[in-house]
Formats: structure tokens, C-alpha cells, sequence
């Protein structure tokens, strides 16, 4: 005879069993480095990026896409990783906020961050980095406009937006200084 | 996320087509701006997702002149944005792309998305309707081609069967010296949807277009606002008139998003705005 928690047991191990048999092998590159790991298709990227690869950087807060904690570069192109399966990051290039500095040194944008005190609590930091990093990419010498509609998907609840606004410029300035003298 | 799908990532449309007329549940994935909400806050329960951003069938974007342009499913709003042809000759489009959602979600967010998605407040819509766009359907027993306007059927419904997808959009090229726009009303730039949105055109030949969203259960072409509108011929006048006119002819309800009241008043109010650009454009050109 069986019990109702048998039942309840095999309708468990038939669902491991499933989800077991669905998951992808996902093979990409972050922050430079190879990456492969076995995934549900279920899977946000930003938990993938958090759980499984232990970066804690980007960040989860409205989990719709509004608020911009959670935006990483994706081949190239600024996206909300929480609107994002990993599963369709299969072979893709991603960067992440750990992946700004380099050799332990912060990055011009980062630096220019702590000097313009473009954060206080930090925890939109991340996502403001990575969409600085790709407007600045898009536009080294970006205008006003052109900051404010990059930078429109990021929202902040305590620093304000004129640190932030001005730490981008400097960097992108900075970062064209740096381009010539080299 | 309750939902338990699998992920597949067809290489040909045919395949997706497959895909979707075996099994129920089947959700398709572009740029997942909306699907994914729905699935995080488990308003679906999908078994199969269909990520179709590696069929080449789907990447069209192209014009050609006097026939018009494609748009196909993959095409994110961002690249509507950066395209000079949108910009020239269909700018309704053009800045109701600019103005939808933010640079991250544009970067992902498609157009067919956001026709399939038919929130009534969606932003792209209004333009497709003055252009008299077509929208291009496949499901494994054909093609077919729906007219917008007969496309969206009521609050987060289309005409698309179980089976079917979206390959493309068509615009018809407008001709020479054709002039749109699009403006709207929101609660936070950036992050939401329109509160009202209201898109003209004025045609080579002089003749007025106009058509909103957020007012009904659907995006609306405002034909018979239209015909008064072009019978009393353009003119400052006329603009002050249609901004009270343009009230009899949409039934607004009161939401999260504004009140009756508000979306009636914004209605005249965007109108004027569209036209009134429209006329200085005209007589710049």
C-alpha cells in the first residue's frame, strides 16, 4: 500500500528526474574567462551569473526590466539580466561589473565614480557601471542627451543623479585623453 | 518562476513552426521583455519555449523604394532607432521607438514583440496604424497577411492562432513629402508605458492621419475623426477644433495610469502638439 507521502515522493523524484533531463550545457565567455556549466532552461542569466558563477555584482531588485540593477553587457550591447534566460547566452561574450577593473586597479569610469562620490549605498553601482561602460563605448564623447538616455534605465534611490551624471562625463573624458596620449 | 519549460533554439523557421503546431504551451522568445515578466510572475504556464533569434528568415530589415519597409520579428527597437529610413520617412515610428521603455530594454525589446505583446498602451502601434502596416503570419499550414488594424482584438489579444507566428511587419513607402509624429503621455519617462499616445501624419497630398493608443481596448485609427478633420481642411483653426473634436470620438476608462478625465484632455492636447509640428515642418519644407 502505498501513503500519500510515497506518492508525494515519486511525483518529486519524477520531476527531479525531468528537470534533470532538460537542463543545457552552456558554454560561454565572462569577463574574459571560459565558462561551462550545466543550466536548467528555466534559469535567469542574473542567477547564473550570481548562484552558479558566485559573481555577485550585478544586482536584483524590481525583476521586470525597470530599475537597471541587474544590467550587464551582453556581446557588446547593455541588457537587464533579469529579462534574460541564460540559455540564450549559449556562446555569448559577457562582462560584468567584475570585469571593469583590471590587475586589481579600478578602471577610469570606477575611478571616476569614487571621485565624483557617484555612490552611497552602491547598490545600483553595478548597473550604472555597465551601462556608463556601454554608452561610453557607443559614444566616447558623449553629449548630455546622450548620458541621460544611456543612463535613463538606471534608476538610484539615494545618491542622485548629478554625481553619477558627472562621473560619467569625466570618465569618458579621461578615457580620450588616455586613447590620444597613447 | 513555476513555470517548467524547455528551451529550444530552432535554426530554421520551419522548425519553430513545428515546434509550435505539436505542442501546447509553446511560447515564443525574441527579446523577451515581456515574456519573461510573464513567465517571473508566473501569469503563464509555458512547457516549450521557442527562442527564434537564430532563424536568418527573421532578421529582415530592409526598404525599397516605392514598395516600403520590412521589419522582421528579430528586429530590436534600438535598431529602428538608428535607421535613417525610419528616422526620414516613417518618424511616428521613429519616435515612438525613442521614446519606448529604456536604452537597455530597447536593446532587446522587438517590434513584432510589442505588437504580439498588444498592451493597449504600447507605443509602436499608433505608427504602424497611420502607415497602414501588414503583418506577415506563418503557422505551418502557410503565410498569411493581416492588415494592423484588424490585427489586435482586445487587451493582450491578436488575431494569432496557437500555431502561428509573426515573421514581419510591412510599411508601404509613404511617397515624397509625407511628414509624421508621435507624442505621448507618461507617468516616468523611461518606465512605463503611455498614459495616452497620440501619432499624426500628413500625407503628400495634405490629407491628415491620426491614431492613439491607450483610449480603448486596443491601439485606434481614428477614421471618422479623420474624415471631419479632411473635409474642413488644414488650418490653425482646424487644429483648435479637433483638439475638443478629437474627445467624441474616443471612450477612455479610468486606471492605475490616469483618469478618464486626464486621458480625454491629453488626447486634444497631444493632438494639437503633433499637428501643430507637423504644420511648421510643412511649411519649412
Amino acid at each position: 500500500m502505498t501513503t500519500h507521502e510515497d506518492k508525494d515522493l515519486c511525483a518529486l523524484e519524477a520531476a527531479h528526474q525531468e528537470s534533470q533531463e532538460r537542463r543545457i550545457v552552456l558554454s560561454l565567455t565572462v569577463n574574459g574567462k571560459p565558462v561551462v556549466e550545466e543550466v536548467d532552461p528555466t534559469m535567469l542569466l542574473l542567477h547564473f551569473l550570481r548562484d552558479k558563477l558566485k559573481l555577485f555584482g550585478a544586482k536584483e531588485a524590481c525583476g521586470e526590466g525597470e530599475c537597471g540593477a541587474c544590467t550587464i553587457i551582453l556581446n557588446g550591447e547593455a541588457v537587464t539580466s533579469c529579462l534574460v534566460l541564460a540559455a540564450e547566452a549559449q556562446g555569448a561574450e559577457i562582462v560584468t561589473v567584475e570585469g571593469l577593473s583590471k590587475d586589481g586597479e579600478l578602471s577610469i569610469l570606477q575611478q571616476e565614480f569614487v571621485f565624483e562620490d557617484a555612490l552611497q549605498c552602491g547598490f545600483c553601482t553595478p548597473g550604472m557601471l555597465m551601462s556608463a561602460r556601454a554608452l561610453i563605448d557607443r559614444h566616447p564623447d558623449p553629449t548630455d542627451e546622450e548620458i541621460m538616455e544611456g543612463m535613463g534605465g538606471n534608476l538610484c534611490r539615494c545618491t542622485g543623479y548629478h554625481q553619477i551624471f558627472d562621473a560619467v562625463k569625466r570618465a569618458a573624458k579621461r578615457e580620450r585623453e588616455e586613447l590620444n596620449r597613447s | 518562476m513555476l513555470s517548467q519549460f524547455d528551451y529550444v533554439k530552432p535554426l530554421v523557421l520551419n522548425e519553430a513552426l513545428d515546434v509550435l503546431s505539436k505542442n501546447d504551451n509553446t511560447y515564443i522568445l525574441a527579446g523577451g521583455t515581456d515574456l519573461l515578466i510573464m513567465l517571473r510572475h508566473n501569469l503563464i504556464d509555458a512547457r516549450h519555449v521557442v527562442d527564434i533569434k537564430a532563424i536568418p528568415d527573421l532578421n529582415v530589415f530592409s526598404y525599397k523604394e516605392g514598395e516600403g519597409l520590412e521589419i522582421g520579428a528579430n528586429v530590436v527597437v534600438n535598431a529602428l532607432i538608428e535607421s535613417d529610413v525610419v528616422k526620414e520617412k516613417y518618424t511616428a515610428l521613429y519616435d515612438a521607438a525613442s521614446v519606448l521603455a529604456s536604452f537597455q530594454l530597447r536593446n532587446r525589446a522587438t517590434l513584432v514583440g510589442n505588437i504580439c505583446n498588444a498592451s493597449p498602451g504600447a507605443d509602436l502601434p499608433p505608427s504602424l496604424l497611420l502607415y497602414n502596416a501588414s503583418v506577415k503570419i506563418a503557422s505551418s499550414e502557410g503565410v498569411r497577411t493581416v492588415p494592423i488594424a484588424e490585427f489586435f482584438t482586445g487587451v493582450k489579444k491578436t488575431q494569432l492562432k496557437k500555431n502561428e507566428l509573426v515573421v514581419s511587419v510591412f510599411l508601404p513607402d509613404p511617397g515624397q513629402g509625407d511628414t509624421s509624429c508621435y507624442k505621448r503621455q507618461t507617468r516616468l519617462k523611461g518606465h512605463d508605458l503611455s498614459t495616452v499616445g497620440v501619432a499624426c501624419r500628413l500625407d503628400g497630398a495634405g490629407k491628415v492621419s491620426v491614431a492613439i493608443n491607450a483610449v480603448a481596448i486596443t491601439p485606434l485609427r481614428l477614421t471618422a475623426f479623420e474624415e471631419e478633420l479632411n473635409a474642413k481642411g488644414l488650418s490653425e483653426e482646424t487644429i483648435l477644433w479637433g483638439e475638443k473634436e478629437i474627445q467624441n470620438h474616443i471612450r477612455p476608462i479610468s486606471d492605475v495610469r490616469a483618469s478618464k478625465e486626464y486621458r480625454l484632455h491629453m488626447a486634444g492636447v497631444l493632438f494639437k502638439r503633433c499637428m501643430t509640428q507637423l504644420m511648421e515642418k510643412e511649411a519649412h519644407a
